[in-house]
């Protein structure tokens, strides 16, 4: 359904009229902080890292510029689909029926950019929150594994609650469940009205306050009640919230406002407790700790995670695996270092390792599969115990830390260093949505300091420096099943292709890339080879189009062709050497002898012609390499 | 290099490509946590370490390997371990089966034995199923990375599978302590499982309680399980389960053997409502059975094993039995009646063998009234007394039991009472025991339909049935009782296929109702048509509303006539008051009415027969001034006076009424009399008191016909209580030569009298049943009229059509005409002969199929 330019006109003028009546909160605020001017002309331009950099610096990326464009607007003018992605990943709003979500649809640039709008509109698309509200919610209903630790009695009803999420929500709770850490039962005084108390403790578990329609007999009780218990409990915006809205605009916009407010709650609650809380101990005695059941944070659980250590160790004897190694070693030159005495780094380091405990609630780790399969299960992990289990999790305390982040808040900020660390314990855990999160930290600031975008460099990235190795980021993207890193990988080495074409380790990911098809059998192409070709010709194709100078290159090509038979393989000097040692007597005979010498641009009498060249270079390379692994193209 | 990585900032992870698994070590560890988890000694393992285990294992490429070596270790197991346990269960369990007619205690040991059978199944099953639960926990990386990738079973299911290879298809061979039938050989668990359950179902068919539960996890089982041999090549259909292809087959197979025999026992020795029940029973304990014990989705073909075996070929049986449907419909034994129609609604959507069986009894039980009837509405039957007292309470008229033309008129309204009767039994029972069934519906009204048209007389019993209760029967009822009367009048209606008929008739008695003021409720009259109406159409109910009309418009007519005498001034207290109906000579059944008298005419004398009696002076004034005032409201409209249909209030003095003690005083009554006797009765006027008057003298002043004449001086002279006129010589009859004079000693309680002329004939009194005579005359004119009707329709087809084959055109003849009657084909062709002759139509020369032309 398309709607008329009328009625959109209409609606947004109705709309402008609610929000000045401050019925509605504006979705798209007038922003022209400068922050917020540089992520729209990273949008512009399609520079990932710097956008990923501004959403983390927390610039709303719903807000609009003084033009009225919001960045997701102009990603979509732009015909930017990476940047697109990442901002409604990262929650911009394209909702079908709103002024600006028609924009944005009828200025996309390609099919694919408006198809990717189209199938993250509102309807299908949750709020970020969503998920946590949605688990928290399920909390209330959901008796297996058993995660409630106390029960809330009033006159005729007991509900079986969660002592952390009532203490994140509610000051009255916090302040009744500090005082008596141990109590497993919460007698509330009879003026709590039972239905009220009901429909409040759902609010406090983010169930969807439209959804508990009052019972429509006594209704005027039920409000009354409601209201007491708001004062009683001190939950806020309970009463207000619970009303009907009629506006299905203005409801959402309550709710969301409701559920960012508890997912900061739950995040402070988090970080004073549960972080706060967390204790550093020697490993060996890490098994050994003792926490009571009762104890001030409620945690059911203790998750250890051993820190990193200059040595992995390779003791895979060990059954129970208390003395694992979960640390990644720092480099290569370390490992060929340390492997000589792996014994006496083993006894040096075993006072010194230490671990870190953090004090967890089951109720939030099962929503990683991992830990409910673990605590629905009959091992001894989810027994009952007089001590708090001490279970491990192999990864760095810091990992841990984002991990339980984001399963307590759906909240998970981290850095590009410990991206690939945080998507393997994610894989581990299966947590699919942080997974992705590591992903889509690994792919836009993996470039480092080199702009993402073709355009601006057509001749690839020849002088800037890796941040990344980014042959460890593929074989991630495989291990973990991670499709994005793959491709990610591709345009990276595509970029830098002069770079990595001769290097005895982009073969070995050729070789591996072949292989991993070749074992599943669907085809009969190399995936990784196909991409980077693909990302190549992206990368050259901005200077061969429109320049007419295809059929000069496919005729410069044919005579290369001729002159030289096969390139040299051993051929240790970057590509640029060997196509001005090689081509240019070639080159020169068609154009001016001594004009165009080399790919680094110096002497650049042509670039169109040394691209054609250069390009035919690296696919002919790309040829040999799987010639030489026996491979079909 | 040139290009080295000289600043890499950013560290990866490289522990998964250096850090060395050590595989044979890791799986030792899991093997033997999962014999722990086996021994369910599981509490006492860490998820966390086994789950790291296999983690590594896979992240490091070793999913295949690990995958191998679970699924070999369970085959292991379950070959071994588990299968050692069932087969020590395994003895015994076959004794009942082979030797059919042991002992009890050794049949005990054996049904002991199966139920220790199937529980170790059970058990061994249930515990496999726990303890891989918690082994693909343990795996549950492996399942999502590695069997996604590779497209393999995930462990659990592949073990699952692993029980039904290693266990269920584990070959017992013979086993050893049963000697039984050599062709038993080598068995399986899963065959060994199949005759268990049998045993066990067939113990509760014969009445012992079982383990159902027992079955049900067994059945569970069996149907958690693929077989393999069904797997196809394109894996487009899903494999059906164990369940599908070896038990339910069996349990069909040996239900089918079972009920064969059974329904042959009971059916030997049971009544139609016994095998009804029996069946019945039987299909509950079926639904039971596989709800409790076995598969939901086998319920209907167990059903529909039942339903072949037990009352498919059966039924039919099972109706003709002596206690069988008719039994059950003479007896009003619905809820076994409503048992068969069930069961034969199970087999057969149309229900045929009862069907049949139902319309049978009905035409049966309809010609039986029929016949009852027909030898009482012969006039000269006598004994009509018993059946008319009982039917009708209301009393047709303790006095009318020596007319014939009243038993009959009453034999009528028995027959349309007991048919009404009838139709209401069926009406119940269709109710009550067929479910109310829209095909038996059909099927029912399709017999009634039958014996009714068989019935000749139908249409008129009917109308003089509806004509009764309008005149009598709806006396003191309630609303609700008059729209019953009126329901079941039109349902009988609907059964009668010659609608012209009964319209003739209908209009005839109406008529009469509505002239002689016999109709209790107009309103009940009209809501009749109404209906008709609704069931019959327009057509049918038009002239019918035209005859009520035509009596609205009399009356205003009446009184702006008396308004228009009295606005002539000079009121004159001799005044004859007049009360017109003036009706339409085409809606009114006039002429059947004077031609009835012009037949009697002809058997009576032959002086020529003249329409139009004289009137004295007095009257003859005033009915030229209704003449002319008529003629004032509408011009060129002729008026016939019809005074045989009229009647007359006189006022008369009996000047020597006998006052006891031979005293005679003066006394005046008020006489009801019809039109022809006021005449007579006004020639006393003119003559002296006491002078007597001839018979012809009578006839020769009044001019009226001479049956008519006779049969009013019979009401006048020979009954007793109206006795109005003094006949010489006293005899019974009235003949031409006899004399009369006025009674001036009349004696009557009451001070109006009725005279009723006595009824002969087309009675002017009311509505009975015709003679033999009128009789043929109403079919001669229905046949008449039928024949319009035809003509009418050939004619309107044919101008539509311009041209039209022979059968074409009969067959569209008949559909027009099937509502108001079942045209007859000989007819229809003699009536296009007579069109063709009239050149309305013309024959198509050499045309095949022959054919019609209309001509314009």
């Amino acid at each position: 359904m398309v709607r008329k330019k009328h009625e959109i006109e209409a609606a947004l003028h109705a709309e402008n009229q609610e929000i000045k009546a401050g019925r509605l909160k504006e979705e798209n605020p007038l922003d022209v902080s400068p922050d917020f001017e540089v992520l729209c002309e990273a949008c512009r331009r399609g520079d990932l890292k710097l956008i990923q950099e501004k959403i983390s610096a927390g610039v709303n990326i719903n807000a609009r510029d003084r033009f009225d464009y919001t960045p997701l607007i102009l990603a979509s003018l732009c015909g930017q689909f990476e940047v697109a992605q990442l901002l409604l990943e990262s929650g911009a709003q394209c909702e079908r029926d709103t002024f600006q979500g028609e924009r944005c649809l009828y200025n996309a640039l390609t099919d694919r950019l408006r198809n990717l709008l189209l199938s993250y509109d509102y309807s299908k698309a949750t709020h970020s929150v969503q998920p946590l509200a949605a688990h928290i919610s399920a909390l209330l209903t959901r008796n297996f594994p058993q995660t409630s630790d106390v029960v809330l009695v009033s006159v005729s009803e007991s509900i079986q609650a969660h002592k952390f999420v009532l203490a994140a929500r509610s000051p009255y709770f916090a302040r009744k469940l500090a005082t008596s850490s141990s109590l497993c039962s919460l007698r509330l005084s009879d003026a709590v009205p039972p239905q009220p108390l009901k429909a409040a403790v759902e609010y406090l578990y983010f169930e969807d306050v439209q959804r508990f329609q009052s019972p429509s007999e006594n209704e005027e009780d039920f409000l009354n009640g409601l209201a007491r218990v708001e004062r009683l409990l001190e939950i806020e915006n309970l009463f207000e919230n619970t009303l009907d809205s009629v506006d299905r605009r203005v409801a959402r916009q309550k709710r969301e406002e409701e559920l960012e407010r508890g997912q900061n709650q739950l995040e402070a609650w988090f970080r004073e407790n549960v972080i706060a809380n967390k204790i550093r101990v020697n490993r060996g005695q890490a098994p050994k700790v003792r926490w009571n059941r009762e104890n001030s944070v409620f945690a059911d659980v203790l998750l250890q995670a051993d820190e990193e250590e200059h040595v992995p160790p390779q003791n895979t004897s060990d059954l129970n695996g208390g003395d694992r190694a979960s640390a990644p070693a720092n480099s290569a030159t370390e490992i060929a270092n340390t492997k000589v005495s792996q014994e006496d780094i083993r006894q040096f380091s075993g006072s010194s390792r230490k671990s870190v405990l953090f004090p967890a609630h089951r109720a939030m780790l099962i929503r990683s599969e991992y830990f409910l399969a673990m605590f629905s299960s009959a091992f001894r992990e989810a027994q009952d115990s007089d001590y708090l289990h001490v279970i491990k999790v192999a990864c760095s305390p810091e990992v841990l830390e984002i991990v339980l982040s984001f399963l307590y808040a759906e909240k998970a900020d981290f850095s590009l260093e410990i991206a690939t660390d945080v998507l393997f314990a994610a894989d581990l855990l299966f947590i699919d949505k942080l997974k992705v999160k590591a992903a889509t930290v690994i792919s836009t600031l993996g470039y480092g300091n080199a702009s993402t975008t073709e355009a601006t460099n057509p001749r690839g990235v020849t002088d800037s420096d890796d941040v990344i190795n980014i042959y460890d980021i593929v074989r991630a993207g495989w291990a973990t099943r991670v499709h994005r890193l793959e491709e990610f990988g591709a345009r990276y080495i595509a970029q830098r292709m002069e770079r990595f074409i001769d290097e005895e380790e982009f073969e070995e990911l050729v070789a591996e890339s072949a292989g991993r098809i070749q074992h599943r059998q669907e085809t009969d192409t190399v995936e990784l080879i196909d991409d980077i070709r693909y990302y190549l010709s992206e990368r050259f194709r901005l200077r061969f189009e429109d320049s007419g100078l295809d059929e000069m290159m496919d005729e410069t090509v044919s005579s290369a062709e001729q002159a030289t038979p096969a390139p040299e393989e051993d051929a240790s000097d970057d590509a640029a050497a060997e196509t001005q040692q090689i081509y240019a007597p070639e080159v020169d005979g068609r154009l001016l002898p001594g004009a165009v010498r080399t790919l680094d641009g110096e002497a650049a009498g042509d670039e169109f012609t040394q691209d054609a060249i250069n390009y035919q270079i690296l696919l002919r390379k790309i040829d040999d390499l799987l010639d030489r692994l026996k491979l079909e193209a | 290099m040139l290009t080295g990585r000289r600043n890499i900032k950013v560290r990866t992870p490289r522990r998964i490509h250096n850090e060395d698994v050590d595989f044979d070590q890791s799986w030792k560890t899991l093997e033997a946590s999962f014999r722990e988890i086996k021994k369910k000694r599981a509490s006492t393992l860490s998820y966390e370490a086994l789950y790291r285990h296999a983690y590594k294992l896979v992240l490091k490429l070793k999913g295949e390997v690990l995958y191998t070596r679970v699924l070999a270790h369970e085959r292991q197991w379950l070959s071994e371990d588990v299968m050692q346990r069932i087969r020590e269960t395994t003895s015994g369990c076959l004794t009942t089966r082979n030797q059919a007619d042991v002992g009890a205690s050794t049949a005990m040991a054996a049904r002991a034995a199966g139920e220790k059978f199937l529980k170790a199944l059970r058990d061994e099953w249930a515990d496999h199923q726990l303890c891989m639960n918690m082994e693909a926990d343990v795996l549950m990386y492996m399942d999502r990375v590695y069997c996604r990738d590779h497209n393999q079973v995930p462990v659990y299911y592949a073990a699952m599978s692993l029980f039904r290879d290693c266990i269920l298809f584990a070959d017992l061979g013979v086993l050893a302590q049963n000697a039984g039938p050599p062709d038993v050989g080598q068995m399986t668990v899963l065959d060994l499982l199949n005759t268990v359950l049998l045993d066990q179902i067939q113990m509760e068919r014969d009445g012992d309680m079982i383990d159902k539960h027992l079955l049900k996890s067994c059945v569970y089982m069996l149907e958690a399980l693929h077989d393999p041999s069904t797997r196809l090549p394109q894996d487009v259909v899903p494999e059906s389960s164990l369940y599908d292809t070896s038990f339910e087959r069996l349990f069909l197979d040996s239900s089918a053997d079972f009920y064969a025999t059974e329904a042959d026992r009971v059916l030997r020795d049971a009544d139609a409502g016994g095998y009804c029940r029996y069946a019945q029973r039987r299909l509950r304990e079926e639904v039971d059975r596989c709800r409790a014990s076995l598969a939901e989705n086998t319920t209907s073909k167990i059903i529909s094993v039942v339903e072949d075996k037990v009352i498919m070929g059966r039924i039919q049986d099972v109706i003709d039995m002596p206690s069988g449907v008719r039994f059950m419909i003479d007896n009003e034994q619905l809820e076994e009646l409503g048992l068969v129609y069930e069961l034969n609604a199970r087999v057969d959507e149309n229900k045929k063998p009862l069907v049949v069986a139902i319309q049978k009894r009905i035409i049966e039980l309809g010609t039986e009234i029929n016949n009852a009837t027909v030898p009482v509405s012969q006039p000269t039957t006598a004994g009509p007394s018993e059946g008319g007292g009982e039917e009708n309470e209301k009393g047709k008229g303790r006095a009318a039991k020596e007319r014939p033309a009243n038993v009959q008129t009453m034999a009528a309204i028995k027959w349309v009472e007991e048919i009404l009767a009838l139709k209401d039994k069926f009406d119940r029972i269709h109710r009550v025991s067929l479910a109310s069934d829209q095909f038996m519906q059909t099927a029912l009204t399709k017999s009634f339909a039958e014996f009714i048209n068989s019935f000749p007389r139908s249409s008129e019993y009917i109308s003089l049935f509806i004509d009764d209760n309008m005149k009598k029967g709806l006396k003191g009822k309630t609303e609700a009782e008059v729209d019953t009367m009126l329901a079941k009048a039109i349902v009988l209606l609907r059964y009668v296929s010659d609608k012209d008929m009964f319209e003739r008739y209908y209009k005839k008695h109406l008529s009469k109702r509505l002239l002689m003021n016999k109709s209790l409720s107009s309103d009940t009259e009209r809501e009749f048509i109404r209906r008709m109406k609704i069931e019959l159409g327009n057509n049918f109910t038009g002239k019918l509303e035209a005859m009520f009309r035509d009596m609205t418009i009399s009356e205003e007519l009446t009184t702006d006539f008396k308004r228009h005498v009295a606005s002539l001034g000079d009121p004159d207290p001799k005044r004859v008051d007049l009360n017109i109906n003036v009706l339409t000579n085409m809606t009114w059944p006039l002429d059947a009415i004077e031609s009835w008298a012009a037949l009697e005419d002809e058997n009576g004398t032959t002086s020529g027969r003249s329409k139009h009696c004289i009137f004295p002076p007095e009257i003859d004034k005033v009915r030229r001034g209704f003449e002319a005032f008529y003629s004032s409201k509408h011009s060129g409209r002729k008026l016939t006076w019809l005074a045989n249909m009229g009647t007359a209030d006189l006022r008369a003095t009996f000047s020597k009424v006998p006052a006891g003690g031979g005293a005679t005083k003066e006394k005046k009554h008020e006489l009801n009399v019809s039109t022809y006797g006021m005449l007579i009765l006004l020639l006393f006027n003119s003559v002296p008191s006491g002078e007597r008057l001839a018979y012809e003298d009578i006839q020769a002043r009044t001019n009226i016909p001479s049956d008519d004449l006779i049969r009013n001086l019979q009401s006048l002279s020979l009954v007793p209580k109206t006795r109005i006129l003094i006949k010489e010589p006293h005899s019974k009859d009235v003949k031409p030569t006899d004399v009369f004079r006025f009674n001036e000693g009349f004696q009557s309680n009451f001070m109006k009298v009725k005279v009723v002329v006595v009824a002969g004939g087309s009675s002017s009194t009311g509505n009975t049943v015709e003679g033999e005579r009128e009789r043929r005359e109403t079919e001669k004119k229905l046949k008449d009229s039928r024949g319009f009707a035809m003509e009418a329709a050939i004619v309107r087809i044919m101008k539509q059509r311009k041209e039209l084959s022979h059968s074409q055109l009969v067959g569209e003849t008949i559909g027009q005409l099937k509502a108001q009657f079942t045209p007859d084909v000989n007819m229809i062709k003699k009536r296009i002969e007579s069109l063709i002759e009239r050149e309305y139509l013309e024959r198509i020369e050499e045309a095949t199929p022959p054919s019609y032309r209309y001509l314009a």
